[in-house]
């Protein structure tokens, strides 16, 4: 049986379920993107969905460049928007 | 770590990758007695196609009933459960060389254990790493929302999770109706399946070939599942831009000709909040090309690792099976996972596990699905058409956010002849994904074309980014 589990994205509890990468409950709770480029600014969010074209970046628990797409979700993780290189 | 810190063998094959070719390799070569480590990213077995779902008995399998991947997934999961494969799930295989006859094997955590590196030495390496959505550029095609095929279809199948609720499913080839097929049947609307090829003649072209026929019906059952829910299946049609400010809103699309070419006046736009696109796929050579095996250009004109009929590259001891070989299916890549466990096995000099029966029908098998990849190939090929429709401000690098206009000033005022020097010139290919999803439309835009020019665009010396301290720190596992 699949169970319910949550995290915080941008300081925003989120439901879902475990096992789950990351992108796909951004998705299931309407969030389609979580990262801006370096150059233009520009949103950026799930795109080859295999860990190919590391346009998924996201910041977890403080650290960058986590491909959502291949990383499970677990309970309680800080999941935060990516700024350019995520290097603050 | 300095090379003379490694050990003696600590296995006799590493298999990298655990898709259905991975898989029914790790297999045969495990019921031959070898040592098989078998090195995956994923989670779970089963590679891009079976990814997530639990191991099916329905599958159309042709051969022996105990080579059918449901038996050999069954069999992958006992030999695993009995220590006899060492199977690592979440694990990367970053980069490999070879170390006097053995190959020395590096791998990595997933992103959120990347510190955690190992390394193995091995007398042989089977290379069944799969291959990725090939992506054509078009204006508007970094919008979130707009994703490959093949990722909307991991998204579903793997998650249950639509991409949105209003889906257009662009490209070529059948592919495109299994994605819709997925999407519909999770509750999400196809406004239209926007196909570039006209598709009528793989029916011919699939059905002349023996076992063939099972393909051409599993594609016209598709195709009566889409006319059921009414979504319009259009030939000769591409997307040619994506709409949105922050996220795609809606797609143009317009006519095409036999070579891509738009139809004056025959565009129009369709509202969308997902585009799923995808122009077949292109195998991942990059640890194949590490260790400086020979490529070819297979059928779609795609990079592929060269083999000789037992799967061998031109590197001794390194094999290569499933899309590294060449774009063909799940099908292709699990009779060729047979066939390179059974030579690798033989090139380790140990007894066969398959009957002289049983790998005669791998073969023939072989020999029926590449006569079914060129027929689709051949129906769904790429067309010069698209670079047509690349605007000058149309991204191509991704990464680096470089655009069209750039790469061809690279070309025209900067005297760029080969792909090094539109690379520096421009940066394109040079950002985190190392060119995977933009160079071979580069190399096209640009017009190179050949193994040499996609060749010198695939050398990645790390597959994945890794820590320096980790480097530092690596420790032998054994
Ligand atoms: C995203 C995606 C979805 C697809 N979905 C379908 C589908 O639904 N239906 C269909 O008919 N075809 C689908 N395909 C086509 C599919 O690739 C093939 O039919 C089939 O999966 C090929 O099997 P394979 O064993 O050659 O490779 P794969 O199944 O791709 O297996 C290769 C495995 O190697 C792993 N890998 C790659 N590089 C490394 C590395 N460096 N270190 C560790 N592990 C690595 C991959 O994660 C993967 O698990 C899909 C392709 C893609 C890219
Ligand atoms: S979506 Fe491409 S790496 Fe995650």
């Amino acid at each position: 049986m699949s169970r319910e589990t949550s995290f915080t994205f941008d300081g925003a509890p989120m439901a879902a379920v475990e096992g789950q990468t990351i992108a796909a409950a951004l998705i299931e709770n309407g969030v389609m993107s979580w990262r801006t480029t370096r150059f233009g600014d520009r949103p950026r969010g799930l795109f080859c969905g295999i860990g190919v074209c590391f346009d998924c970046l996201i910041t977890v628990n403080g650290e960058p460049n986590v491909r959502a797409c291949l990383s499970a979700v677990e309970p309680g993780d800080d999941v935060r928007t990516q700024a350019g290189d995520g290097h603050v | 770590m300095a090379m003379s810190d490694i050990a003696a063998p600590t296995v006799d094959v590493v298999i990298l990758g655990a898709g259905a070719a991975g898989v029914a390799a790790a297999v045969v070569a495990a019921r031959s007695g070898c040592r098989v480590t078998v090195i995956d990213n994923g989670p779970t077995p089963g590679g891009q196609y079976y990814r997530g779902a639990p191991p099916i008995d329905s599958e159309p399998s042709s051969g022996p009933r105990d080579l059918s991947y449901a038996e050999l997934r069954a069999e992958f999961d006992r030999l695993t459960g009995s220590g006899v494969i060492d199977y690592r799930s979440r694990r990367t295989a970053y980069a490999i060389s070879r170390h006097d006859d053995d190959f020395v094997i590096r791998l990595r955590g997933d992103d959120r254990h990347r510190g955690e590196i190992a390394d193995f030495r091995a007398r042989a390496v089977i290379v069944a790493t799969g291959a990725f959505d090939r992506h054509l550029p078009f204006p508007g095609w970094e919008l979130p929302g707009v994703m490959s095929g093949g990722g909307a279809q991991l998204l579903v199948k793997g998650s249950g999770v639509i991409p949105g609720q209003r889906a257009v499913v662009a490209g070529t080839g059948p592919f495109l109706l299994a994605v819709s097929g997925t999407l519909l049947e999770h509750g999400a609307h196809v406004p239209a399946i926007v196909e570039a090829n006209n598709p009528s003649r793989f029916i011919t072209r699939a059905s002349a070939i023996r076992g063939g026929l099972s393909k051409s019906g599993e594609f016209l059952g598709y195709v009566s599942r889409l006319a059921r829910h009414r979504v319009p299946y259009l030939h000769r049609h591409r997307v040619i831009e994506a709409i949105g400010v922050d996220r795609v809103e809606a797609v143009r699309i317009a006519r095409v000709d036999a070579d891509w070419r738009v139809v004056e006046g025959t565009d129009r736009v369709i509202e969308c909040d997902a585009l799923a696109i995808g122009y077949g796929f292109v195998a991942q050579t990059d640890l194949a090309g590490q260790l400086g095996a020979q490529m070819v250009l297979g059928a779609d004109g795609g990079l592929v690792v060269d083999v000789d009929p037992n799967l061998s590259t031109s590197v001794p001891g390194l094999f290569a099976a499933g899309e590294t070989t060449g774009v063909g299916g799940v099908e292709a890549a699990r009779v060729e996972g047979l066939l390179a466990g059974a030579s690798v096995a033989d090139h380790l000099g140990r007894p066969p596990a398959l009957t002289r029966r049983g790998l005669d029908v791998v073969r023939r098998d072989i020999a029926t699905w590449q006569g079914f990849a060129e027929a689709l190939h051949a129906t769904f090929p790429v067309r010069d058409g698209w670079r047509d429709q690349v605007r000058d401000d149309t991204m191509m690098c991704r990464c680096e956010e470089v655009r069209a206009g750039q790469v061809r000033e690279a070309i025209d005022d900067l005297g760029a002849r080969d792909t090094r020097a539109v690379k520096l010139f421009t940066r394109a290919g040079m950002g985190w994904c190392q060119g995977r999803i933009c160079s071979s439309a580069v190399d096209s835009l640009c017009g190179f074309g050949t193994t040499q020019s996609l060749g010198d665009a695939a050398v990645r010396p790390l597959v994945v980014p890794v820590p320096l301290g980790a480097l530092a720190n690596g420790q032998m596992e054994g």
